[in-house]
């Protein structure tokens, strides 16, 4: 398989969940919520799910080769990292706590406990002295004429099944944020909340749910990583990717399709670097400089480009109905 | 009920706010189809009132009947469904939001994609918005973008907002405060127009001639007191003011001859481009002497804000110069401007000139906080802060429930200004800029600042004021410059000046 095959299948595979995870930051941030709790969100989506597909194994519950419990686990993921994303909501919607400390309280917690569970349900349940949650490899799928197209064939070949399912979410989350009364009300949020107030919506229950939606979404891009990086669930999974997804939707000026175009730029640097130094044959220590690749086009970027951005022009503004 | 022709009444309506009673015990009649105006000087209690009609707020005692029913109205939800609207002071649009979408806000209409997926259909609400904006000559495009739009074109969205929702009662607070003279008219027939279509409509405004042209009664406020309600048709302005302000009013204001000394600031060929690289002010040249005021007259968008924020050193000076007393301050930084005796009123009174959620003591001292005895080696003294508010707040008469301590942003809106204009004038300032000072406030208050204006020029200094009102600019001003499409058109001694000649300077008609 040719280097760029591989920069652009490895590409994708790292980008299209940080896609999923920006959206969901999207929804928020778009409704005024700050969201830097995503990396929490994706962690704790990820023990979930990851803890159930374990136990779907351990003890049995599908047969041994079934695929169901993947699959499954990525609903699981969802629901849990929607729950955890609760916490986020109660306090930035109910108590109006300052979202910045919120989110990342909402991280820090999410390491730790997950990283407790894991050892402590290890110990108890499956009695072993593991701190982390195997999974499967997830299978990779190939489109046989298509992934014949020279370059462009790549997109066709050797994708994991998540891919596709981003894919779906981005449709039809695109159109639930464009084009439903939810999503209208979503942005309206966001923007000038006294105005959706004064026409009869509740500010904070379009607040909460779209927290809960960045919740659900960080998850799967959670679980992407678990089956995709990793094939286990551990403490590992804390890379920083819902910082980099924060970051995406950023350059995408909270706007869904350019915050995909800031994930592939994303993804393909990082591939593009570690096949770099495959190529160049450098050892590994200075190879792991490569994961610093999206990092620092993130500052490049960051530099260049912000001040072509607007940001929700109420983000982060608690929402006070006797403001004036 | 027995006066069918009732359709809201209320009924010793009382509403405390922590320290002030904003409304005190309240009871008035509006009848169906007419034309209904509040005035009262800032602070009286009039934005609270219909805010309770409107359901931001409850009454703490007292009835509201809607139509001879009793009703609790506990948000405005229940207001509109009882077909009241209300246009706030500040508009409450979604700015990056089309007209159409600010409209149907809420209520959006539901097609089913595939007859299956609900989605939201703009189509059909475009159409009606624009045949409810032709009806009533509104002149407003569904299509365009909030931000992109004029105030006063924003103004007409909130009342095609109120139209699509098929509102009986309108309630309109202060709604030619951010208008041009030649809008307001616009504005006022439209409120006719709609009083012919059976509206209800009640009107707040500090602008007495306007409730002397449209409406048909008028109840003033005072201190939250209801003081009367009158027949527009056989009371005076002249009545309503003095029943306003608790006392006689006098509308002259002594002037005498000014007696101009040497010249204080001169803006030789001052070009300013704005954010877009238009050119806002093309070669505009003038000199204000000590003891002088200087008024620049023309229709909104002329250039004038924007010579006067090049003069204050908020926005850059693309060519020429800005002198102080014969120092060059064309690129000098705002502070130092300051100090040098430049001081600023600016348009924008939330935005610029007032931080709202800060105590009104820390604005009024905003620009002195850093010099003794607000500050001794760094630190500040609150106690200084205290006294010198209380100091100001008793001087120019600023209402507030909690002294030198209260939220800014709790301050009616008039009250807010006159903080900036105590806050300004207390610089002591060689050069003071006044611009639209006298913009929503009450009669009482106009003239107090007109007046110290006056004082202000007799004292030496040399005065600056950008005014889109006419009537304010020949009050007051020795010399006259009317801008026109960026350029300064015509400087003359105001005394040798009829209004219909400035009139047609500001619309360009007439030429130099
Ligand atoms: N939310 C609030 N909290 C505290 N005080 C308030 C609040 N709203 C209004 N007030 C106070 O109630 C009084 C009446 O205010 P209101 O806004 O009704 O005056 P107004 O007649 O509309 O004045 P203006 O002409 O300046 O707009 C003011 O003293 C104001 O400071
Ligand atoms: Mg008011």
């Amino acid at each position: 398989m040719s280097a760029v095959n591989t920069i652009i299948i490895d590409g994708l595979a790292l980008a299209l969940p940080l896609l999923v995870i920006a959206i969901g930051g999207i929804f928020s941030e778009r409704s005024g919520i700050i969201n830097l709790a995503l990396e929490g969100l994706l962690g704790f989506g990820a023990f979930c799910g990851a803890l159930f597909a374990y136990s779907c194994v351990a003890f049995h519950w599908f047969a041994p080769d079934s695929l169901a419990p993947m699959y499954l686990s990525f609903i699981v993921a969802a629901a849990g990292g929607a729950l955890f994303a609760v916490i986020h909501a109660m306090l930035c919607v109910k108590f109006r706590a300052n979202q910045v400390i919120s989110g990342v309280v909402i991280n820090i917690l999410s390491v730790a406990m997950t990283g407790f569970l894991t050892s402590q349900i290890n110990k108890t349940v499956f009695s072993g002295p593991s701190s982390r949650f195997d999974l499967m490899t997830a299978p990779r799928l190939t489109v046989p004429v298509l992934s014949k197209i020279p370059v462009l064939g790549a997109v066709f070949t050797r994708f994991y099944p998540f891919e596709v399912l981003i894919l779906i979410l981005l449709v039809v989350f695109w159109f639930i944020l464009y084009r439903t009364r939810f999503g209208i009300h979503v942005r309206a949020a966001g923007d000038n909340p006294q105005a959706l107030d004064a026409a009869g919506i509740e500010v904070s229950r379009v607040r909460f749910v779209a927290v809960l939606i960045s919740g659900a979404l960080a998850g799967i891009g959670g679980m992407c990583f678990a089956y995709s990086i990793f094939s286990y669930f551990s403490g590992a999974i804390y890379l920083g990717y819902g910082y980099l997804a924060i970051a995406a939707l950023i350059f995408g000026n909270w706007k869904i399709m350019p915050t995909f175009a800031a994930c592939l730029l994303f993804g393909f640097a990082q591939s593009g670097a570690s096949q770099l130094v495959l190529l160049l044959k450098v050892n590994s220590s200075v190879g792991d400089l490569a994961m610093i690749v999206p990092y620092a086009l993130t500052l490049i970027l960051l530099a260049f480009f912000s001040k072509h951005n607007r940001a929700p022009r109420s983000l982060g503004e608690i929402y006070d109905k006797s403001k004036r | 009920m027995p006066d069918t022709d009732v359709i809201v009444e209320m009924r010793h309506i009382t509403k405390r706010f922590p320290g002030i009673v904003a409304n005190d015990d309240i009871s008035l009649q509006i009848h169906t189809g007419e034309i209904f105006a509040f005035a009262g000087e800032n602070g009286a209690g009039k934005s609270t009132l219909m805010s309770m009609l409107f359901g931001m707020y409850q009454p703490d005692e007292g009835e509201i009947w809607v139509r001879g029913k009793r009703v609790d109205i506990s948000s405005p939800n229940e207001a509109v469904a009882l077909g009241i609207s209300m246009v706030h002071q500040h508009f409450k649009l979604v700015r990056n939001y089309t007209v159409a979408e600010n409209i149907v806000l809420g209520i959006e209409p539901v097609t089913r994609l595939l007859g299956l997926i609900p989605y939201v259909n703009m189509r059909p609400v475009n159409k009606a918005v624009r045949e409810l904006s032709e009806r009533y000559g509104l002149e407003v495009d569904p299509t365009s973008v909030i931000e992109d739009l004029p105030v006063s074109t924003q103004q007409r969205v909130e009342i095609l907002k109120m139209l699509y929702r098929e509102a009986e009662i309108l309630i309109f607070d202060e709604p030619t405060a951010m208008l041009t003279p030649q809008e307001i008219s616009y504005l006022l027939d439209i409120i006719r127009k709609l009083r012919e279509d059976g509206k209800t409509i009640i009107l707040i405004t500090h602008k007495l001639e306007e409730i002397k042209q449209v409406a048909d009664r008028c109840a003033i406020l005072n201190h939250g007191k209801l003081i009367a309600t009158m027949d527009v048709a056989t009371s005076s302005t002249r009545d309503m003011a003095s029943k306003m302000v608790g006392r006689e009013v006098i509308f002259e204001i002594d002037k005498t001859p000014a007696r101009p000394g040497p010249v204080v600031l001169e803006v030789s060929d001052l070009t300013v481009e704005n954010e877009h690289g238009v050119d806002v002010t093309q070669d505009v040249s003038f000199q204000i002497h000590a003891g002088e005021i200087f008024a620049i007259a023309g229709v909104a968008g002329s250039g004038q804000v924007e010579l006067a924020d090049a003069v204050a050193g908020l926005s850059p000076v693309k060519t020429g110069a800005v002198l102080l007393e014969g120092r060059d301050i064309t690129r000098m930084l705002v502070r130092p401007r300051t100090l040098k005796g430049v001081s600023y009123i600016p348009e924008d009174r939330q935005d610029v000139g007032l931080i709202l959620d800060f105590l009104l003591e820390d604005n009024l001292a905003s620009k002195s906080y850093f010099k003794a005895p607000f500050s001794q080696h760094s630190i500040l003294h609150k106690d200084a802060f205290d006294a010198y508010a209380d100091d100001l707040i008793r001087r120019y008469d600023i209402r507030c429930s909690s002294g030198a301590l209260t939220l800014t942003r709790s301050m009616s809106g008039g009250n807010q200004q006159k903080a900036i204009v105590a806050r300004e004038v207390e610089q002591d300032a060689r050069l003071m800029i006044f611009v639209q000072p006298t913009r929503g406030l009450d009669i009482g208050a106009i003239l107090a600042i007109r007046r110290r204006m006056i004082e202000e020029r007799d004292k030496g200094r040399a005065i600056l004021l950008v005014s889109l009102e006419l009537d304010e600019i020949l009050a007051v001003a020795d010399t006259i410059g009317v801008m026109f499409a960026g350029r300064m058109l015509k400087v003359a001694p105001a005394d040798q000046m009829t209004r219909e000649e400035v009139g047609e300077y500001m619309m360009g008609v007439k030429h130099a």
